[in-house]
Formats: structure tokens, sequence, C-alpha cells
């Protein structure tokens, strides 16, 4: 038998395991917009038995712990995915962003200067295209009447025209390029702030759980949202050490080992404006496999490179094939081997100013005293339809096209992964929440029942105070 | 499954901005009519409508090349008549002047074919826009300068352009002229017009030479040499204006079938670019309906709630 004063003893240990089982649900319905949060639950075991005379009689109930409800291997897939969609993500922000640059577009209703063309049904924007065809058709126009100062007044605007959008559309690429460098050094500045906080809440974690109170639940839920984050920016690998420490490390690097920072990262510049991302320390470059730092670096190096690229080289042999006719013709003045495109690439192509200021320099005829031949600039014409083994076997217009269908295609399927992959990260999440997020009617069902437990326990206190007053006034 | 607090309004805002975004898509679609805006819309279909793009431009340069030709041909074909006109004369007086004329009668047939040989003379240096059209690639200078003496006889036309011919396209590798060359005496390349060595023409030399013939009286010459010569300049100038003809029927069927390449790639252009607005009218209505209830469903559901009935 436990006598009264034990069982006084049961029931106010009982009012005080209600008690905590309040406070807990008051922590649940205070966090349930927490994102990083994950539900606490109250553990309560029957107290230690003891042996009486009549067998082993319990002694009420105890809190045994406070669990936090988290699966940990929906945590891991929630990281990975979380790295997977911020590298498409990044690849669609800077695929979009070369994409307005390169501003080549189909508008059915052009009006204004294209409005001939818009008036033709097909409509074309001001772009490079569009340009490219003026010229040709400039040198067209030129050929059927190679004397005329009207003609070729119109060649070299149209010529300055194409110049023109050549350059503005090189600088611009360019800036985006600029641009995501810039941006590739804000997030590691970001990364490395995620870095240092990863590593004093490990600290934290070891210093409240080695006073051996149990598991330090909020801090972990914290350390876990921090290496979500950082997951957003760069694919992490993490060990969990049982002091409830996780060690982190990047592309085989090892970054954070318990509550110190081993290495952080770095971008810096590979050459040519090629910025990658390293160890500070350690100065060893990193493969990144997955992030928004390693979807900058693909999109900037696959896709908007290769249009630079092939922007440049059209310009380049565009330049070439033009100046190689061209400077073989002789002008109305008898003169010769002047060069119409000056420059090198995208950027920095122009028109010849000699040229621009006489329009009678342009070399149209082959033959020098035979003004009315137009064997060079009708060969300009046709270079229209000449297939150069530079681009790839096409024309001119082709290659462009075809670049402008190959950054399309590669924002496309960038946007269709992105929505596959929103899918799982959707999935994934709800998995998780369902285990690991507060339900308000839960917890509301949760208050009632420890509330009413309270009241029966002090209900209890008070049956056992009175039947101890009886047994106080027994002895008068 | 067990679903949270916040499982719900997550969901909500997830399918409430996929239909924000594929209402946006079509309402775009709508306001251009087109299913094609940017590169990535689709890759290949903007990739074909560049290319007929492209060739639209060219077929149009291809029509104004035609009409200019058009122009010189016109330009041209008048010459050749106005000169058709001076040979016929030139031959009417060589049947005149035979034995039967006083001299008198010859010296004003001479007089008339002085004349003859001035106007041909001018119409052999017609200019367009500027250009000599007769002097083959040499159109900055007359095609012909004449030489007098002193009693106003000409002595010699004398040709000063060249035998090459300036062509342009009107049709992808298709090039044509509608230019004569004036003179070619080399025996090879395009036909002269008023000198031709293999066809035996010299318009202008047979003129100056029956000019002097009539002058001095010689009509057993006139009657048999350039009466003969005549001819042969007469038939050269027809072979001309047979293919001048020729030229310009050419011309005319290259322009219809280029307005028909035209107009089958404003279709071509519109199956690849245009979008069919009955359907995307109606797949837009179809997103507005279902926006339109998730957000009526949403907010019957986010009302309720448990703490609504504990007191």
């Amino acid at each position: 038998m436990l006598g009264l004063f034990s069982t006084l003893d049961l029931a106010a240990r009982s009012l005080q395991v209600q008690q905590q089982g309040v406070e807990v649900a008051g922590h649940n319905l205070a966090n349930v917009n927490n994102p990083a949060y994950a539900r606490q639950r109250l553990n309560i075991v029957a107290a230690p038995s003891i042996g009486t005379s009549i067998g082993i009689q319990g002694t009420g109930a105890e809190a045994a712990g406070i669990q936090r409800l988290r699966d940990l291997l929906v945590d891991k897939q929630v990281a990975n995915e979380t790295s997977v969609s911020g590298s498409l993500n990044a690849q669609q922000s800077a695929l979009q962003y070369a994409e307005s640059n390169l501003g080549q577009q189909i508008d059915r209703h052009a009006s204004g200067a294209e409005g001939a063309a818009a008036a033709e049904g097909v409509g074309g924007e001001n772009g490079i295209t569009q340009r490219l065809s003026e010229l040709f058709n400039a040198f067209q126009s030129l050929s059927t009447d190679p004397t005329s100062l009207t003609e070729r007044q119109v060649l070299l605007t149209k010529a300055q025209n194409l110049a023109a959008q050549f350059n503005e559309t090189g600088t611009r690429l360019s800036n985006v390029r600029t641009f995501l460098n810039d941006s590739l050094q804000t997030d590691v500045g970001n990364a490395n702030g995620l870095i240092a906080d990863i590593a004093k809440l490990n600290d934290q974690i070891v210093m409240t759980e080695t006073g051996g109170f149990g598991q330090a639940n909020d801090l972990r839920d914290q350390l876990q949202s921090k290496l979500e984050s950082l997951a957003k920016l760069v694919k992490i690998d993490t060990v969990a050490n049982t002091n409830g420490s996780v060690n982190v490390s990047i592309a085989g690097a090892g970054i954070v080992s318990g509550s110190q920072v081993v290495d952080t990262l770095q971008a810096f510049d590979n050459g040519g404006g090629q910025f990658l991302v390293r160890t500070a320390t350690g100065q060893a470059t990193l493969t990144l496999t997955g992030g928004s730092l390693e979807g900058t670096i693909t999109a900037r190096d696959g896709a908007l490179a290769t249009l630079q690229t092939s922007l440049d080289t059209l310009a380049g042999q565009l330049i070439s094939e033009v100046n190689t006719l061209h400077s073989a013709g002789f002008s109305l003045t008898g003169s010769s081997n002047a060069n119409f495109f000056n420059g090198a690439n995208a950027a920095t192509i122009s028109v010849n100013s000699a040229l621009t200021a006489d329009p009678s320099l342009i070399q149209a005829s082959a033959v020098n005293g035979a003004t009315g031949d137009n064997t060079v600039v009708l060969q300009l014409a046709q270079l229209a339809n000449k297939k150069i083994a530079a681009l790839g076997n096409q024309t001119f217009s082709g290659s462009f096209a075809g670049s402008v269908a190959a950054l399309g295609q590669s924002l496309a399927s960038v946007n269709s992964q992105i929505v596959n992959q929103g899918l799982v990260e959707d999935m994934l999440k709800r998995q998780r929440d369902s285990v690991s997020g507060v339900s308000l009617d839960e917890e509301m069902t949760n208050l009632t029942k420890f509330q009413q437990a309270f009241q029966a326990s002090a209900r209890l206190i008070t049956t056992v105070d009175e039947m101890l007053q009886e047994v106080v006034a027994l002895k008068r | 499954m067990r679903v949270t607090a916040n499982t719900f309004p997550t969901q909500l805002l997830g399918q409430l901005n996929d239909l924000a975004e594929r209402q946006n898509k079509l309402q775009e679609q709508a306001s251009t009519g087109q299913r094609v805006i940017t590169p990535d819309d689709d890759p290949s279909a903007m990739r074909r409508v560049l290319d007929l793009q492209t060739e639209q431009q060219s077929i149009t340069q291809f029509s104004s090349n035609i009409a200019r030709h058009q122009e010189m041909a016109q330009t041209t074909f008048s010459a050749l008549r106005n000169i058709q006109k001076v040979a016929d004369r030139a031959q009417e007086i060589t049947t005149l002047a035979d034995g039967l004329k006083s001299p008198q009668e010859l010296a004003t047939y001479a007089a008339e074919v002085t004349q003859l040989i001035k106007q041909a003379a001018q119409i052999a240096n017609t200019q367009d826009r500027g250009s000599y059209i007769f002097a083959g690639t040499k159109p900055d200078q007359p095609a012909f300068v004449t030489a007098t003496d002193a009693s106003g006889n000409i002595t010699s036309v004398t040709y000063q352009g060249n035998q090459s011919l300036p062509v342009s396209e009107i049709a992808e590798g298709q090039t044509i002229t509608a230019q004569v060359v004036g003179g070619n005496n080399t025996g090879t390349g395009s036909r002269g017009l008023f000198a031709d060595s293999r066809a035996g023409a010299d318009l202008f030399n047979h003129l100056i030479a029956l000019q002097n013939d009539l002058a001095s009286g010689n009509t057993a010459a006139i009657q048999s040499t350039d009466s003969a010569n005549l001819s042969k300049d007469s038939d050269n100038v027809l072979f001309h204006i047979g293919t001048n003809g020729a030229v310009q029927e050419r011309l005319n069927a290259s322009k219809s079938l280029l307005d028909t390449r035209k107009q089958n790639i404003e279709t071509l252009v519109s199956n690849e670019a245009d979008a069919d607005l009955a359907t995307t009218l109606t797949r837009l209505s179809q997103v507005q309906t279902a926006y339109k209830a998730a957000i009526q469903s949403g907010a019957l559901v986010m009302n309720q709630s448990l703490l609504d009935y504990l007191h």
C-alpha cells in the first residue's frame, strides 16, 4: 500500500505531467506557422512500481521526455531535391535573361519601319535575322543598278544597321555574363554565411545536449533548416555525428566538422571571365553537382557561351566573306583593296568609315574602268545562299536561326524539367508535413485532454486531502 | 495521409499559381493571335518561321529586281522600235534611189540619211536613270560618239562601250539581263545591236556608206551593196526585238511564280506560328472557370476549424 501521503505525491506528480502536456501542446500551437518546425510530443510513461504486500503496485505517471517527430530519410531527400530545383531555377533565370537580351521574337502584327514586312503578312522583329536579310537585299538592289549613288547610300545604311545590331546584342550578352558572375559571388557570400551559422548551431547543440537533458529539439530543427538553405545554393553531403552535430562536405571537400568551419567557399576568375568556385584555404576548384551555384555556372558556360560563340563566329565569317569579295572589286573611282567591314566579332563589327563618307568607293565592279559591271556586288548578294563551312555548312541566316532555336530548346527543356521537379518536391514536402506538421485540430484536442486530466488529478488531491483530514480528526 | 494545418494553404497556393500562369499564357496567345512568340515556346517552329521569313524577304527583293528589269526592257524596246523605223526608212531610200533619180533628188536623200544617222546616234545614246543603256558595262559615258566633217556630213560613229552585260538575280541562282550590247565585233558573247560581226550588221557604217554613195551618185552600189547590208541590219534589229519580247515573257512568268510562292509562305508561317483563336478562347474560359472554382472552394475549406466549436 502506498499510503495517503504517497498518494498525494502521486497526484501532485500527475498534475505536473498534465501541465507539461499542456505546455508541449502550447509550444506546438505557437509554432504552427514555423516552416522549419517539427511537432513535439510528450512521452508519458508509468512511474516505477514498487513491491507491496498485495503485489507490484504502480506509482502514477511521469514524463519520460519530449520527442521530436521527424523522418530523417525524407529530410535527406528534401535536401537533395532542393539542390536540384535550386540548380534548375538558376539555369532558367539565366537562360531567360539571355533570350530576352537576344531579342528575337515573332510578331505577326509588326508595324513601324517593318510595316512593309507586316503588310506582307509574315511579320518580323528588329532582330538580326531581319537585318541580315536587309543587307543581302541591299546588295541585290545595287546589282540591278551598280552606278546609282542612292542605292549605294541605302546599302551603307543597311550595313550600319546590321553592325549596330550585332554590337548591341554582343554587348548585351556580355552584360548577362557579367551579371551571372556577380550573382555567383553574392551566392558564395550567402553560402559562407550559412556555413558559419551551421557551425555555430552544431556548437550549441553539442553544449546543450551534453547537459544530459535529452535532444535539443528546436536547435536541431534550426540546423536542418540551415542545411536546406545551403543545399539550395550548393549540393552538400552530410554525416550526422553521435553528439548531435552534423559534418558537411561539398564536392568531397570538408567544410564543417563539428563546431569548426574547416573551409569556406570562394569565387575566383579562372581566366576570361569564367568564374568558378573553390575552397578558400585549400584553393581546390570544386566540381559542383547541384544547387544554384552549379546552375548558374552550367547556364553561363553552356547555352550562353555557345550563343555568344556562335554570334561571334557568324559576325567573323560575315566580315571575312564580304571583305574577300569586296576588296577584289573596283569602285566608281577605280580604287580597290578596301574592306567593307572592319572588326573581328559581334561587339566590334563596323562599316569601313571611308565608304560611309563616300559611297562611290563601294567596290561593285570586277573590271577596272567598267563602272557598270556588277559581278562583285552580285557575288556579295549571292552570299545569302552560300553554305559556309565554318558555320556548319549553313547560310548566314540559317546559322543564326539555328542558334536562336538552340537557345529556345535549352530553355524549353529546363522549363519542363522544372515542372517535373516541382511535382516531386511538392510530394516530398507533403510527406514530411504529414509526419512533422502541426495539426491545429490535434493540438486543440490534446489541450482539452490534458485539461480534463489536470482537473481529474486536482480532484484526486481534494479527495486525498479530505481523507487525511478524517484521519487527523481521529485523535482529538 | 495525415493532413496538417499548413498542407492545405500550401496546396491551394500551388494550384492557384498554376492556374494563373496558364491563364496568363492563354491570354497572351489570344491577344497576339500567335501560338509561338518567343523561341522557347516551340524552338523548331521558331527555326522554321525564321527561315521562311528570310525566304519571304528575298522574294520581295526578287520582285523588285524583276520590276527594275521590266523597266529596262521597256526602255530598250522603245529604243528598238525607233531604230527599226530608221532602218526601214533607210531601206526604203535604197529602193527609191535608183538610176532614174536626178542628182538633186539624190542629194536630198543624202541629207535625209545624214539626219537618220544623227537620229540613230541619238537613240543609241538612250539613258535610263542616268546610265547609257547600250554601252555594256561602261554606262557612265555615251555608247557612241559621232565625228562630222566640215560640211556637216557624219564621217564615223564609234562604239565606246564594251561587250559585257550586267546580270542580276530574279530567283535564287537565276540571273537575267534586259540590256543589249551596242556593238560586238569579237565574234563571241552577246549579239550587238548596232554592229555584230556574226550577223554581218553594222548599221552606222552602212548608213554612212549610203550617205556617201547618195552624195556621189553611185546608184549601182546603193542598189547592190548598201541595200543588202541594210537588210542585214534590219534582220539584226528584228532579232533583238524578238529577244526583248522573250525576256519580258520570262520576267512576267517569274513574277507570277514569286507571287504564288509568297502566298504559300504566308500559309506556311500561319500554320506554324498562329494560334487557333477558337481553341485558345475555349481553353481560356475553361481555365478561368477552374480558377474561380479553386478560389471559392479554397475559401470554404480554409474557414473551418475546430476552434469554432470549442469553448
